[in-house]
């Protein structure tokens, strides 16, 4: 890795840019379910791309009509994305073929493999969760929510679903019939992104408006006491705090910590058991759209991207950065 | 064609009448979407959304009032999803500072609409005469006009007309024909309580009953049926060709408007005392309360002999919050979507009304300055476009509006390039 990297911009002394990073903001970064190795990339260039980690270059690419707005892996060889297109794509990433699998009615916002269950789970701004069989490839399911999805996350056999007007919806994924739980954010402002625990015991929800709540599953009191939030991302300059959303969250897959990315540029790790803030990486060109930890928990993606959240203006350039970390920036003391 | 008129006339007691009107092919659509999915309205809505956000041209309210109108025609039930309320006060409030939109028709159309939704509307109407909002236009002044003749103050609905007229409201003889009709309605109801009067008193006092009222509007014989019914189960009727109050109920609160006599402040129209005593809607079969208290049952004692229980303390167990004690729950895996604990929604403030939002937001809107400069927090990102429709949007939903808009200007630059193209070729 060392003598790959060599040939990379180097941004710190563990870390280093991607090389042929997409042509447009990154909308997504998804590791490879079994080695470090792979990266998944959609972007609003159209494109889905896998890079070689290690290599630090790019494997391959498929097109999509319009911006992908998610990507992830069902297995080691096969990619799924779906975007502005409204179109659901399955890649054969060892023989470089495109399937499209389905399509919603709005564009398609996410895409989750839930491995407990062995199925596809892509959420959209038509309001419904679409469940596919990665096997056939086929439909397996609509299930409509209450509003446009704007984020999802798979916790074991349980589907979390984000949507907008701050709901939460927990479903079985098991028994589709109805939706488990329905819950109303506990963060005031707009839902950016769920993503639930390793543990499978609840998830970490972060707000528009610099805050992050840790969430637990199981509806007794007892366990829901245990429940908060956070502020963070947050910035003061001149007496005025500057407050940022948050857009990011991943998961470290042993030790249950997690990072989460605003768009200030900034990346903090957490440890949610001792409610402590475990690192700050240094501040990065701007805003953070997307992380992801590999399967070992050895690296994290960081996609430095402007999101137009300040509307269509003259931005640092985006790019991917891939970062090594320790157990003293990712383990709780 | 058959069918489907058959269907709208199964459902019709769910529409909600629309002043204007429903254009029967949206009202078809409506309903039949109903039924399947809803996907090609919620695209619409998310189609008026975007342009509410993207719009740059000089007449924003032009999208408002659009959205707004298709909303009615499409959700016939009115209801939550339909979000017409929402729609509306961010309608309203959105223009208030806009002085160019004050005496437009259209917002002076929203602003009626939205408060004939209020509680109070005639607080919303007083507010609007005090920003100047509509003092211009007719319609303002006849819909607050109804609203004081619903409350039966006809005599405010008369000085509201005058108001108008004086104004110089537009169109003119709108105005003036609204008012004409006005005029006819308070003289027919005088006359008839007159003639009712009259005859009532020929008529030998007996407890008569009157379902529904309204058997004929001039009061000439009436079906008067003649039933002996228990003094305690005897409402008293309702409306101008109201009877004597029968029975022992006294219902003095409620007045005749009589402008003979002018003994009562026109600056405090008593709408209460008008709006209040006839609540019971001359219900059939109401048992008054009588006393029951009276009813004992001697209670004996084990001894045989009669206890007079002492009452200062209420026998029975008070009630109490269920989250103060919880109880010991069994766990249950049936249907954990019942648990309140989940739900954090607070109690909303009860006292928030539209209107008093409305002039928070005025206050607010003077104070956002200092307040930012001062130890406030300011959010960093475009909050005003995400938030500014019925529905919150994304930054990715915007995004994607300005990609399409770009796709667009491409295609049609292609477009232009390649016709210039053939048309030096062809020259």
């Amino acid at each position: 890795r060392q003598g790959a990297a060599a040939g990379a911009e180097m941004t710190g002394s563990n870390e280093f840019k991607l090389n042929q990073g997409p042509d447009d903001s990154i909308s997504a970064v998804k590791f490879s379910p079994t080695t470090s190795q792979f990266l998944l990339v959609s972007s609003w260039d159209s494109t889905v791309r896998l890079y070689d980690v290690g290599g630090n270059s790019m494997r391959m690419k498929y097109q999509h009509l319009a911006p992908v707005l998610d990507c992830a892996f069902y297995d080691p060889t096969h990619a799924w994305s779906g975007g502005l297109d409204n179109q659901l794509k399955m890649h054969d990433l060892n023989t470089d073929q495109d399937t499209i699998v389905g399509t919603h009615d709005a564009p398609i916002r996410c895409v989750e493999y839930c491995p407990e269950v062995n199925v596809m789970v892509t959420g959209s701004w038509d309001m419904s969760v679409r469940l596919w069989d990665p096997r056939t490839p086929c439909n397996a399911g609509t299930f409509t929510q209450p509003e446009k999805v704007y984020t999802l996350s798979v916790a074991g056999d349980r589907l979390i679903v984000g949507t907008a007007g701050r709901r939460v919806l927990v479903w079985d994924l098991r028994n589709m019939g109805y939706v488990q739980q329905r819950r109303e954010s506990s963060l005031k402002y707009q839902t950016r992104c769920i993503r639930a625990f390793p543990n499978k015991q609840g998830y970490v929800l972060s707000s528009i408006e610099g805050r992050v709540a840790v969430e637990y599953l199981d509806p007794s009191l007892e366990v829901q006491k245990k429940k908060y939030a956070f502020k963070c991302h947050r910035l003061k300059e001149n007496g005025i705090e500057l407050v940022y959303p948050v857009n990011a969250i991943s998961f470290h897959s042993i030790h249950n910590t997690f990072a989460t990315g605003g768009s200030d540029g900034f990346v903090n790790i957490w440890d949610p058991f001792n409610k402590k803030r475990l690192c700050q990486f240094h501040r990065y060109p701007t805003s953070i759209a997307s992380l992801a930890f590999s399967n070992d928990g050895s690296l994290l993606a960081i996609a430095s991207s402007y999101m137009q959240e300040q509307g269509d203006i003259s931005h640092p350039a985006d790019a991917i950065y891939i970062r090594q970390v320790t157990d003293a920036e990712t383990k709780p003391k | 064609m058959a069918e489907s008129e058959a269907e709208w006339e199964l459902c019709k007691e769910n529409i909600q009448p629309l002043r204007r009107g429903r254009a029967i092919s949206a009202l078809h659509q409506a309903l039949q979407q109903q039924e399947g999915s809803s996907t090609a309205l919620n695209q619409q809505k998310q189609a008026y959304e975007t342009e509410l956000r993207m719009y740059d041209g000089d007449d924003p309210l032009d999208v408002w009032d659009r959205y707004i109108k298709w909303t009615e025609q499409n959700y016939p039930q009115g209801g939550k999803e339909s979000s017409l309320t929402i729609l509306l006060e961010r309608a309203v409030m959105k223009f208030t500072e806009e002085k160019k939109y004050h005496n437009d028709a259209r917002y002076v159309d929203l602003w009626i609409r939205f408060a004939e939704g209020c509680l109070e509307p005639l607080d919303v109407y007083c507010y609007m005469q005090a920003q100047g909002i509509g003092t211009m236009q007719a319609s303002f002044y006849i819909a607050w006009s109804e609203e004081y003749e619903k409350r039966g103050n006809s005599r405010m609905a008369d000085s509201i007309f005058q108001d108008g007229l004086k104004c110089g409201a537009e169109p003119l003889d709108k105005l003036q024909q609204f008012h004409k009709a006005l005029q006819a309605r308070v003289c027919r109801q005088m006359m008839a309580a007159v003639v009712d009067k009259e005859k009532v008193d020929d008529e030998p006092q007996e407890p008569q009953r009157i379902s529904l009222v309204e058997l004929k509007a001039k009061g000439k014989k009436k079906a008067a049926v003649p039933i002996n019914r228990v003094a305690g189960s005897i409402g008293f009727a309702r409306g101008l060709q109201c009877t004597q109050p029968l029975g022992p109920v006294k219902n003095s609160r409620l007045m005749i408007y009589d402008e003979n006599k002018e003994h009562f402040d026109p600056q405090e129209p008593k709408v209460e005392s008008w709006m209040a005593p006839p609540s019971a809607k001359a219900k059939e079969n109401e048992q008054r309360p009588d006393k029951w208290t009276n009813a004992k049952l001697p209670q004996k004692s084990r001894f045989g002999h009669t206890v007079v229980v002492p009452p200062p303390k209420p026998n029975f167990q008070p009630f109490v919050e269920e989250s103060d004690q919880p109880p010991a729950v069994t766990p249950c895996k049936i249907n954990p979507a019942v648990n309140t604990v989940l739900s954090a929604r607070k109690p909303r403030r009860e006292e928030q009304t539209p209107l008093k939002r409305l002039q928070e937001r005025q206050h607010h809107m003077q104070l956002q300055q200092e307040d930012e400069s001062k130890s406030g927090e300011k959010s960093m990102y475009c909050k005003e476009l995400l938030f500014s429709g019925a529905t919150e949007f994304s930054f990715e939903e915007l995004r994607t509006e300005r990609y399409r808009q770009k796709c667009i200007q491409r295609l049609e630059a292609g477009r232009s390039g390649r016709n210039s193209q053939e048309h030096s070729q062809s020259s």
